[in-house]
């Protein structure tokens, strides 16, 4: 039997309740499946983002916990930095708890008007008063909130960042996993929900144990014996940072250019070899991907009376590939403590760390033009490589020090309409870029993805895969609708990306059936494209338009590994992609324009 | 197959809980971290590192001579083994409080203690080889 409770949970009433709804879990299996369709049935039209009703829903899966990898809890909610689909996975112990709680999913609505946290343990549900968890880092919150209990415990928190409704803020998952990018923790914010602890302890009780046992033996024995997963297991995806500086597809100086001089010193190579503590791993998979950098602080100078310091503050600080491109060669940054420095602020902050990244490359560029001065920044001079001034900057986003600050608050694109220098604000679809130039799958992989992120359809590993060949518009973009039609068959599961070439199509097919659940490869195959099309059912609804999506100039300055990226071509793609999604019979720009259309 | 299993090398615990699961799917069909004889535990914050614990196999257990039913039986080879007939009923559970290293678990299903059966599978699913194991003769 499969699990379709979905808890309700109301901030303005208080009221909380348990509705059971099968019909989702076995249509959809959970994963962006289920909160696509739960996002359509809890939204109305054009709702803001931090309004009362806008909903946050979380779901899981069939699958959680029980086979390797299965490890993710997908969000939904109302983007405050896009006014569009906010979708955001994050791993940790949350899905696997909430799971193990007894519930497929968790919606959040309404609003408190005060902090408050919501404790789930099992079929105990409390909001509670939370004014003292109020201004902590999650960081503090993951702390208070953890009990030393049996079962599986997930805290989740939003930071300052979230509370003062940075459009980028993310929520914080067990330390050092994040809803992160599209503002989960500004809707946390907005809701006064500062943390939800999730304690499970009803387990999963599994049907056909000896065809699951053997089912996980073979999923298990490719994920830790085979290469597929060898290199997150290893250095991580920190090991970008030297493939793509190689390759010339490494952002750098805010896209001005593909090489950085200075990329060994940040690469993971350096990073293991100096400050790689530990490695982490999400419940459920062998890998341990998350890789802890030991960041060593010194302690007030006044506390040794003027001798040298020798006791530090220690913490573990996660990195990988995107924080570190975003923070690190994006902003001339070379000294790996200060890169490491740089994350660990965004993560005490709980502000999305690539975002921040481009808006503060964003703002050096505008500053060195005269489009902002000191009295913008309060008197801070941002500077390529200068952590220092990097991490003032970051406090005065969080804190909205002055008109400018909130501008920088609201994302890259709402800051270049205000400040100027559109051509150099590194978004596509509202959203941050990611660390790859590669070429043209990882510009229009984003623009035309669901949720504008580079994992929605994995581009730039279609560029890297075509270097020296002439580019074909058609096979770019098939390649673009194959992968995202089945990401989100993927998605649906709560599978990790990581995990993608694990999980074969004809993999899935066996999984699912030792659970029980019949579904044809076609019939998966169509299930992702019904995801995608009704996530942009949303997306049009709420007025996105692909054609009227804005591409920076930069983006055609800079040298790629397939050369300087030609503008025609793109929009070839993007034609290209309309029609072929216009076949499937969904619409990709607003009710209102398409008919005006016809009428022409 | 019976295994000796001892945990060696707790500090190179990731937190993935291959053991855990893998001895709820061997003891009861189930995924479910609380109803285990394995136990990878969070010290307060996942900023530290894990602590491991399994069955030491005592020699003299201390769980056995806690109990006042005399349902836990010490085995030549060390640890124990259950008679579940005897302990039912019984509310004290003080088997599980006298374990100083907190291996034994209370199955809130069932009321009785959980008990290592020696089968490996916590040795052979961790990645990280916290765990020494070699069958028994
Ligand atoms: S349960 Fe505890 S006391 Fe009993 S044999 Fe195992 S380690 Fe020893
Ligand atoms: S040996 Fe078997 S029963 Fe004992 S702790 Fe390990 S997995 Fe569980
Ligand atoms: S399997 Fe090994 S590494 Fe994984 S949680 Fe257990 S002891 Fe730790």
């Amino acid at each position: 039997m499969m699990l379709s409770k979905v808890l309700y949970v109301n901030l303005s009433n208080k009221s909380i309740n348990v509705v059971d709804r099968p019909d989702l879990f076995s249509k959809y299996l959970g994963g962006s499946g289920v909160a696509s369709k739960l996002l359509l049935e809890e939204t109305k039209p054009k709702m803001d983002p931090f309004s009362p009703e806008a909903p946050i829903i979380f779901t899981t899966s069939c699958m959680t916990g029980i086979f390797p990898c299965i490890v993710k809890a997908v969000s939904m909610f109302k983007s405050p930095l896009t006014k569009n689909l906010g979708e955001s996975h994050a791993g940790g112990h949350f899905a696997s708890a909430l799971r193990f709680a007894g519930y497929a999913a968790l919606i959040i609505r309404g609003a408190s008007d005060h902090p408050v946290a919501l404790e789930i343990m099992d079929d105990e549900v409390k909001i509670r008063m939370a004014d003292s968890l109020w201004g902590l880092s999650p960081l503090d919150v993951e702390k208070v909130l953890r009990k030393n209990d049996k079962g599986m415990q997930s805290v989740i928190s939003c930071g300052r960042a979230g509370e003062n409704l940075v459009y980028y803020s993310n929520v914080i998952v067990d330390r050092y996993h994040h809803f992160g990018r599209l503002g989960l923790g500004a809707i946390f914010g907005s809701k006064k929900l500062k943390a939800i602890s999730v304690l499970g302890r009803k387990g999963i009780q599994i049907d056909n144990p000896i065809d699951v046992k053997d089912m996980y033996d073979k999923i298990n024995q490719k994920v830790v014996k085979s290469d597929e997963m060898a290199k997150y297991h290893y250095l991580g995806t920190s090991a970008n940072m030297l493939e793509l500086n190689e390759l010339g597809a490494l952002p750098t100086r805010n896209f001005k250019e593909s090489r950085f001089e200075d990329a060994k010193s940040i690469s993971g190579e350096a990073m293991a070899e100096s400050m790689l503590r530990r490695k982490i791993s999400c419940p459920g998979c062998p890998i341990a991907c998350i890789h802890l950098a030991e960041l060593r602080t010194g302690f007030a100078p006044e506390h040794e009376k003027g001798k040298k310091e020798i006791f530090h503050e220690e913490v573990s600080v996660p990195y990988n590939y995107e924080p570190m491109y975003a923070l690190g060669s994006n902003l001339l940054i070379k000294d790996r403590r200060d890169l490491i420095l740089l994350i660990y602020h965004c993560e005490k902050l709980g502000l999305d760390a690539m975002m921040t990244g481009t808006v503060l490359a964003w703002a050096t560029e505008a500053f060195e033009e005269g489009r902002i001065n000191l009295d913008d920044t309060e008197g801070i001079k941002p500077e390529w490589g200068d952590a220092e001034s990097y991490i003032k900057m970051i406090d005065n986003i969080v804190e909205m020090k002055n008109k400018f600050y909130v501008k920088l608050a609201q994302g890259v694109v709402a800051a270049s309409e205000k400040y100027g220098g559109k051509e150099y604000a590194m978004a596509l679809g509202n959203n941050g870029m990611a660390g790859y130039i590669t070429g043209y799958g990882c510009i229009v992989g984003p623009l035309v993805g669901a949720r504008h992120s580079h994992l929605s359809n994995s581009g730039y590993s279609i560029d890297q895969k075509i270097i020296n060949e002439p580019i074909k518009i058609e096979s770019i973009v098939d390649f673009l609708i194959e992968q995202e039609d089945w990401l989100y068959v993927f998605y649906s599961l709560g599978a990790c990306y990581f995990a993608r070439r694990i999980y074969s199509k004809e993999l899935i097919v066996e999984a699912l059936k030792t659970l029980g659940i019949n579904k044809t490869q076609e019939e998966l195959l169509n299930m992702g494209k019904e995801v995608f099309h009704n996530l942009y059912k949303f997306k049009v609804r709420e007025g996105f338009e692909l054609e009227a999506q804005n591409i920076p100039k930069r983006i055609f300055e800079v040298q790629t590994p397939h050369g300087k990226l030609d503008f025609k071509l793109i929009k070839s793609m993007i034609e290209y992609y309309i029609k072929r999604r216009e076949k499937e019979g969904i619409s990709l720009r607003p009710e209102e324009k398409a008919i005006k259309e016809l009428l022409k | 197959m019976r295994f000796h299993i001892e945990v060696v090398h707790p500090e190179r615990c990731i937190g993935c809980y291959s053991c855990v699961y893998a001895c709820s799917r061997h003891l009861f069909n189930t995924v479910d971290p609380s109803r285990v004889a394995v136990f990878v535990r969070v010290n307060g914050s996942l900023e530290n590192p894990f602590t491991v614990i399994a069955c030491r196999f005592c020699k003299n257990p201390e769980c056995a001579l806690a109990c006042p039913k005399g349902a836990l039986q010490p085995l030549p080879e060390g640890g124990i083994t259950l008679i579940a007939s005897k302990c039912k009923g019984c509310k004290t559970f003080d088997c599980i409080d006298a374990c100083m290293i907190k291996a034994l678990a209370l199955d809130e299903n069932t009321n009785l203690p959980i008990i290592c059966d020696r089968c490996g599978d916590c040795a052979k699913y961790c990645p990280h080889n916290v765990f020494k194991y070699e069958e028994m003769k």
